[in-house]
């Protein structure tokens, strides 16, 4: 273990028992499993300061507040940002949707916005929906191993390019793109630049630089609540941005029919916001600032590459992404072959030698033996469809995961 | 990776085929996971007289799409459609979690919209 922080005895749900036995939690690309230091930190929160933020003014609700905007100024330092630059969201989604209803809007019919063809949902349809009115969305390619095709990439990049939006590390693949690269090729284009950081930031060291316009990211995969998000701007093109939301709190001054709009960040958090999930999220910051995100990276490129190397030794199973564990995240997909099928060709010359169970079977094979592993496409369809697949197991790690738990994710795979 | 049974018949299903003189043919998908059938359905406007499928899919969904094919054979439609759901995953020879019971039901779905007409 990288260090006395990550270790499985500050996570409570590590207690839990299935049929007896400890969990195997390998799907934390999906969602990370929470520190009880995180879950502190809420119960405090709760017992000792709930009020509504930024609105009354006896001393409860100034420590909510206090409790709030510190949240945001340790979220703003972790990324090397200033606080004022940090807007809560509910998630990176809801992020990328915001900068969508905003910037997005301001393109006219004949804008370009790039993308990958490695992105997430979240990362492809707010920018599908422009499509509509006549901007164009373009995807730069990878290479055989899953690498982003740079090349392809400048070439797609025109001049009425006016967005790229690019994840820093695929959730499927694993991939870690060049983003300060992409940055660079983005604003030599005149581009506004947008990071999705969703499967970066929670894992490797991250520090805005001058050629990032907007980063996005979710407390819940780097050990904090669920419905916490964060996006980042670069203060001058936050002011610019009408706002996303309209209601409460973003407000100056309401007349009948004219309103004025608070500065950022407050602009872009209409309505009571979520508190509880900024203070758990900075709380998570803290427990990962501990360990360091340098040792983060570390611990993950050792589980990453202790599997790999497993996984290199099993005829019937293939994994997809860089092979080079300095390009990629401790996230793995992989499928697994019907070896049966190799002995009944030999019986019966009719059956198929080729057939791949499909990624259900193996999650479900595997949760039988209490290896929890993501299924299916990974809300990521598009690169499903350019890998020619049908879905894929993926087995992801985190500051919790160990030795033992790639041991126990091996040994089950090899009883397929 | 399940019971014998189960693999038996995804190695070996016994209705898996195309159908050229069939009076109805519905396809089905599972988006979510990419299981994709087509259901070949012969009747004479009430009874099955037979049933085929072809299609891609996880082990649950095809062997839950062959075992629905030879079974209704001889079954009228409207008693194949208006059977219980839970009943139908619960008849399935191994034991199903729930987030897995789309897998199951996908032939019995799949045939519901088909004949709804029928």
């Amino acid at each position: 273990m990288i260090s006395s922080y990550g270790k499985k005895e500050d996570f409570p749900i590590f207690k839990k028992k299935v049929n007896g036995k400890s969990i195997v939690y390998l799907d934390s690309t999906a969602t990370t499993q929470k520190p009880k230091q995180v879950l502190d930190a809420i119960v405090n929160y709760y017992e000792g300061a709930n009020a509504n933020v930024h609105r009354s003014v006896y001393k409860l609700a100034d420590e909510a507040t206090e409790m709030y905007e510190n949240s945001r100024t340790n979220v703003g330092r972790f990324i090397g940002a200033d606080s004022n630059e940090i807007v809560f969201t509910r998630n990176t989604t809801e992020s990328l949707n915001l900068l969508s209803f905003t910037i997005g809007e301001s393109l006219k019919r004949g804008d370009r916005i790039l993308i990958t063809s490695m992105e997430h949902h979240s990362n492809i349809l707010p920018w599908m929906r422009l499509e509509e009115r006549g901007i164009k969305l373009d995807y730069a390619g990878l290479d055989g191993e899953g690498h982003l095709d740079i090349e392809d990439m400048k070439s797609k990049l025109k001049k009425d390019t006016k967005i790229v939006s690019v994840t820093h590390q695929s959730n499927v693949l694993g991939t870690i793109n060049p983003i300060q690269e992409i940055g660079k090729l983005a604003k030599d284009n005149g581009s506004t630049f947008i990071i999705d950081a969703a499967q970066s930031v929670p894992h490797m060291p991250f520090r805005v630089r001058e050629e990032y316009d907007f980063v996005a990211f979710s407390g819940h995969k780097m050990l904090g609540p669920m419905g916490i998000g964060v996006l980042y701007g670069k203060y001058h093109l936050l002011e610019e941005m009408p706002p996303f939301n309209r209601g409460g709190e973003m407000i100056k001054e309401v007349d009948f029919h004219r309103a004025v709009f608070e500065d950022p960040p407050i602009k872009f958090e209409a309505g009571t916001p979520n508190v509880e999930g900024a203070v758990g999220l900075s709380a998570a910051i803290d427990y990962l600032k501990k360990i360091g995100m340098e040792d983060v990276r570390r611990h993950e490129k050792y589980l990453t590459s202790m599997t790999l190397k497993n996984l290199d030794g099993m005829k019937n199973v293939t994994y997809y992404g860089p092979r080079d564990v300095e390009e990629r995240g401790g996230v793995i997909a992989f499928n697994v072959r019907d070896a049966s099928n190799l002995k009944k060709n030999l019986e019966n010359k009719n059956v198929k030698v080729d057939r791949v169970y499909h990624s259900h079977d193996i999650a479900t094979f595997l949760d039988d033996r209490n290896v929890y592993v993501r299924s299916g496409y990974h809300c990521a369809e598009p690169l499903m469809r350019t890998l020619n697949l049908s879905g894929t197991a993926r087995a992801s790690f985190y500051v919790y995961n160990g030795d033992d738990d790639v041991k126990a994710f091996i040994s089950s795979l090899s009883e397929i | 990776m399940y019971n014998d049974e189960v693999m038996d018949r995804y190695q070996n299903p016994v209705k898996n085929g195309k159908m050229e003189n069939f009076d109805v043919k519905t396809d089905g998908a599972s988006t979510t996971c990419g299981d994709k059938i087509i259901l070949y359905i012969k009747t004479d406007g009430k009874k099955i007289e037979d049933m085929k499928w072809q299609g891609e899919g996880c082990i649950l969904s095809i062997v839950s799409t062959d075992l629905f094919c030879e079974n209704a054979i001889g079954k009228e439609i409207k008693d194949l459609k208006e059977q219980d759901d839970l009943a139908f995953v619960e008849s399935f020879p191994v034991k199903i979690s729930p987030g897995r019971i789309n897998c199951v039901m996908l032939p019995l779905r799949t045939f519901r919209r088909g004949t709804k007409e029928k």
